[in-house]
């Protein structure tokens, strides 16, 4: 489903270039649940970014349901972002002028879909979270849980092969986390692909499979030294 | 206040300060030559005719009969008595035209006889011996027509006068080294004309910017028009009785004679309205410029408000940060009071080249005069004032932004 | 994908009042002043006889000579010589002199004053060189010029005050004094600015009441109400030798169907002035001029130059007001890059923000004309404040010009958000909402 191999992102200045990513490899498979761990700085967001067609990359090459993506064109990546990719967003991203059935419309228009089905899949997805209820509200008249269920509304309403979500409950307390993380599970059991950037061990320990990154390579925590003690818990029950 | 730091903020904002600069360039270039023009223009209304015009007023006469030359000489014998019969009328008199009239005779004038280039061009009017007198124009040498030397012109028939009265703008003119009593010139004519008296102020007929080179040079010969269409009977009314004088004398003239025309639309005017329509077009182009110049400094000014307010609200987090970090109301007004300020200076720069450069095509396009000085120093403090005070209200805004806005998410 | 942008232009719009009044307002005062000015330029500047302007000509003839004509150039009208002589050579296909005339006369009812009316000399063919039409009859033959007949046609406005509008087709008329028979009735036609005057500055005047055949008018030694402008001494003591003297008063008009007609006509205005060279009337050599219609129109500057300037600073304001406007909707559109960065990642391409930022600006263009047109008719109305009345008069709102309005707002108001909306879909899709 998503297969980046030696992959690498470099940021040139006047006198450095630093290295995002160095040689960065993953394939996550159809149907998987992925948690994305490090420390801050360490790349995560960055390989977020690619995977998601927001930004292009150096070297190496990244292939998103079969198919190269290393060399479309501006066109091409809005379309694939459009139709294959949902985005659910830390800081949720809702339009504040829209209400709630107009934010979940968005990627539905640009898709050039008729009215009918547009009203038909942006009730279902509302249905999904919920919030069915609430599709006249703005984001304003909404609680933070609810904002970030209308944003996974809005990422499922376009039926995407791939889910990708960074920090989705990190403007959350933790009771309304629990109830955006509940949703994801029962989104992943219902199917869907999805790949999630976090630094909350809790969080990731309920992913399938964890994979972290540290100076912008994915590293095997068992045999890192470096943060065998930082994460040893969290590693141990992934992988039993 | 530093500038280094405003400079170096700008430059993150490089279509913004281009836009407002650029348009404030654009305002200064318009507005000065706009007021250049009103102030021209309002020159062009206020010139002096030199005659009395609170108390004059013009009757055009056309006539609705037939009459020989001799009988249209006694015709407006008849109409001038009856005018000056009038208990509310001082004087009046038969001429071919008025001052700003709007248009007129005009004669070239050579001093010698074979002479090819004319030495000026002036206007030419024909009146009787109270033509001067009914103006209230002012004689300041020589002496007046006597009855005995008007002359009556019939149809096509002209009349070779032997003297004329001139304006001291054309005596000064035709005789520049000074004394121009007694001395004879020639306008188109085939003898000449001496002169016997000189009047201190008589408009031209005509307003026209052809005649700007003659302003002033206006000559009165000793004829009556007795031509078969028509002439003016300019009438002056005793002092403050004007409304009643102007209402008396179409009666008067219809009951000695009816077969006459008085236009009912233009054919009765007070010297106010004379002037009023002479200088139609320059009022109107006063108004225009007027209207223009108002409304794009409203629109100029709103700009600065619109684009400064989008600013503060841009950056409200950095101005909380420095807030936080020690800068008072001040400091916050005086950075974006400084930061206008040096956007307004460089507008006005590219404004200066601007202004005079429209001028220097409006000269070469329409004759327009040079732009003074002083109306682009002018132009660049109104702007001035104009763009801090603008500024002031979202300034102001900025400098009420809570030090708290910098521990916001971003 | 319109009506969703419309959609959301609409919303982004109502989200600030204050901004969007803004907007309209500059586009609506500069639409508005451009408008107003234009109507008077358009009705000034225009060409009067469009389908016959290319084939209608002034044959100028210089009578005076160096140093007395007009800085080189022949006077612009003929004397009563010279215009008699072109007359008689018949060398254009059509041909007519004019002057102006002011008569009175006495309307129906025997117990009111005399009126003053006005009209042209003119004869035969100046009805079909200038395309007249006519209500009633039609206009008089060359053979009716050449036998001298009283005929004149008048205006439907005319006819109207003094026949109330009926067939006056034969009918007798008497203008100062003198009759004469109603050949025909002009429809309303009255051809703007009216360019066959315009020697004698008489563009924009009112309309005149009747046409009367010169001949006759020359006989009865009707006055020129006209321009009229002479060289040298005046000499003359009498209608008969004011007519040999080199006053020129007569304006002359020819019809020349193709290039070498007028090359040929030309050919012969040299050949006639040679004549008179070596006759020993002109003793210069030839210098005579053919000017078109609208060629005419330039050397006399039918077009105030108020109305030029007006037109140059109103329009001049206007690209004021749309800078105003490009920096208004490039705040307004960046304002909203965290929302455009949303729209990117969820898929939406630059072309549709584009897209969607221009229809925005074409709102605002929209609301702008709105105001400006409404501002235009107000303006309209005030047009005599700031123009004479006769050309005041001429300036008014029409189809084309609300087209105009409407299109020139819109299409200024693109233009103007090229660079803003050039800008918002530069926006990088975003992860995160970013300020500043």
């Amino acid at each position: 489903m998503l297969k980046m191999t030696h992959l690498s992102k470099v940021y040139r200045t006047e006198v450095v270039e630093t290295y995002a990513l160095r040689d960065f490899n993953i394939d996550v498979k159809e149907g998987e649940f992925v948690a994305v761990t490090g420390p801050s700085g360490s790349g995560k967001t960055t390989f977020l970014t690619i995977a998601g067609l927001l930004e292009t990359f150096t070297g190496g090459t990244y292939h998103l349901d079969n198919l190269d993506v290393s060399n479309l064109d501006d066109n091409a990546r809005s379309k694939i972002r459009n139709e294959k990719i949902g985005f659910i967003f830390q800081a949720f991203n809702l339009i504040p002028d829209l209400n709630v059935f107009d934010n979940v419309e968005v990627p539905l228009r640009y898709r050039g879909m008729k009215a009918p089905e547009r009203k038909e899949r942006i009730m279902g997805a509302l249905e999904r979270v919920g919030l069915a209820s609430r599709a006249k509200h703005y984001p304003a008249e909404l609680s933070g849980g609810q904002q970030q269920r209308v944003a996974i509304a809005r990422a499922l309403a376009g039926s995407p092969r791939l889910l990708l979500a960074d920090e989705p409950t990190g403007n959350l307390d933790t009771q309304m986390a629990r109830g955006v993380m509940e949703l994801l599970e029962e989104i992943h059991r219902d199917g869907a692909t999805i790949v999630m950037v976090t630094h909350d061990p809790e969080l990731a320990a309920r992913a399938q499979r964890n994979v972290h990154v540290i100076d912008g390579q994915v590293v095997d925590l068992a045999e890192d030294p470096r943060f065998h003690t930082a994460y040893a818990a969290a590693a141990g029950q992934v992988r039993g | 206040m530093h500038i280094q730091p405003i400079l170096v903020a700008l430059r993150r904002h490089k279509a913004g300060t281009v836009l407002i600069a650029l348009q404030i360039a654009l305002t200064l270039a318009i507005v000065c030559n706009a007021l250049f023009i009103i102030h021209e223009r309002v020159a062009h209304i206020s010139e002096p005719s030199g005659v009395d015009e609170a108390d004059l007023f013009v009757i055009a006469n056309q006539w609705g009969a037939q009459y020989s030359t001799q009988e249209t000489v006694e015709r407006i014998q008849q109409d001038i008595a009856t005018l000056r019969q009038l208990p509310s009328v001082q004087e009046a008199s038969a001429a071919n035209s008025y001052p700003m009239r709007g248009v007129g005779w005009d004669n070239f004038i050579t001093m010698q006889p074979d002479q090819r280039a004319p030495t000026s061009d002036a206007a030419y009017f024909t009146g009787d011996e109270n033509f001067l007198r009914t103006l209230g124009v002012k004689l300041i040498a020589g002496r007046d027509f006597r009855p005995e030397e008007v002359q009556n012109m019939g149809l096509r028939q002209n009349v070779a006068t032997p003297v004329a009265i001139i304006t001291k703008a054309m005596a000064d003119k035709l005789f520049p080294k000074g004394e121009a009593l007694g001395k004879t010139f020639y306008a188109m004519t085939s003898t000449p004309i001496t002169v016997i008296g000189i009047v201190d102020v008589l408009h031209r007929g005509d307003v026209s910017t052809w005649s700007a080179p003659y302003a002033g040079e206006s000559m009165v010969v000793p004829i009556r028009l007795a031509v078969p269409s028509g002439l003016f009977y300019i009438v002056r009314a005793k002092s403050g009785q004007l409304a009643a004088a102007m209402r008396e004398a179409p009666k008067a003239l219809y009951a000695e004679n009816r077969m006459r025309i008085i236009d009912p639309k233009d054919g009765l005017l007070s010297f106010a309205q004379v002037r009023h329509r002479a200088f139609e077009r320059d009022r109107g182009m006063a108004i225009l410029m007027g209207i223009i110049c108002v409304v794009l400094l409203a629109i100029t000014a709103a700009g600065i408000v619109g684009l400064t307010s989008f600013w503060v609200g841009q950056r409200r987090r950095q101005i909380g940060v420095r807030r936080a970090l020690g800068a008072t109301h001040r400091d916050i007004l005086n950075y974006f009071m400084t930061e206008n300020l040096l956007i307004s200076l460089g507008g006005l720069a590219i404004g200066v080249l601007l202004a005079f450069g429209l001028n220097l095509w409006l000269v070469t396009r329409f004759t327009l005069a040079m732009l003074p000085l002083t109306y682009v120093l002018g132009g660049v403090v109104i702007l001035l004032l104009l763009g801090q005070g603008a500024v002031f209200a979202p300034a102001l805004r900025a400098s009420r932004v809570p030090p708290i806005e910098a521990t916001r998410p971003a | 994908m319109l009506a969703y942008y419309l959609q959301l232009g609409l919303r982004s719009l109502r989200r600030n009042p204050m901004l969007t009044a803004l907007m309209v307002m500059a586009i609506g005062f500069g639409v508005s002043a451009s408008m107003i000015t234009y109507s008077v330029f358009r009705a000034v500047s225009g060409n009067p006889i469009p389908d016959k302007s290319s084939r209608l000509f002034v044959p100028q003839i210089d009578s005076w000579g160096p140093g007395r004509n007009e800085k080189g150039d022949p006077p612009g009208a003929l004397n009563y010589v010279d215009a008699m002589a072109l007359t008689r050579a018949h060398q254009a296909s059509r041909m007519t002199l004019i002057y102006q005339v002011g008569l009175s006369t006495l309307p129906r009812d025997a117990d009111s004053v005399p009126i003053a009316t006005e009209g042209y000399a003119v004869t035969a063919d100046f009805f079909t060189m200038f395309d007249a039409s006519f209500l009633y009859g039609s206009g008089w033959s060359t053979a009716d010029d050449d036998s001298r007949a009283a005929d004149i046609v008048l205006s439907d406005g005319f006819n109207q005050r003094m026949f109330g509008g009926a067939n006056s087709v034969g009918r007798k008329i008497t203008l100062s004094g003198h009759d004469y028979r109603v050949v025909g009735v002009t429809r309303h036609w009255d051809p703007s600015p009216r360019f066959y005057v315009a020697w004698m500055g008489a563009e924009f005047d009112n309309p005149p009441d009747y046409y009367l055949l010169l001949n006759r008018a020359l006989d009865l030694q009707i006055d020129n109400d006209g321009r009229n402008s002479c060289r040298g001494a005046i000499t003359y003591k009498n209608w008969g030798e004011f007519l040999q003297s080199n006053c020129v008063w007569l304006m002359p008009w020819v019809e020349l169907d193709t290039s070498s007609d007028v090359a040929r006509y030309r050919s012969f205005l040299e050949s006639y002035s040679a004549d008179q060279q070596r006759a020993g009337r002109f003793g210069w050599a030839p210098n005579v001029r053919l000017p078109d219609v609208m060629q005419w129109q330039e050397v006399q500057h039918s077009v105030p130059p108020e109305s030029r300037i007006s037109l140059i600073v109103a329009m001049s304001f206007f690209a004021i007001c749309l800078v105003n406007t490009i920096g208004l909707l490039l705040a307004k559109f960046m304002r909203r890059a965290g929302e455009i960065g949303v729209r990117r990642a969820l898929g939406a391409t630059r072309h549709e923000i584009y897209a969607q930022y221009l229809v925005e600006a074409a709102a605002v263009g929209l609301a702008g004309g709105l105001l400006g047109l409404l501002l235009t008719a107000v303006g309209m109305s005030g047009v005599g404040l700031l123009f004479e009345p006769e050309i005041a008069r001429l300036a008014h709102l029409d189809v084309s010009l609300i087209g105009l309005t409407l299109v020139a707002a819109v299409f200024a108001t693109i233009a103007a958000a090229f660079y803003p909306a050039w800008r918002a879909a530069q926006v990088q899709p975003a992860w995160q909402l970013k300020s500043n």
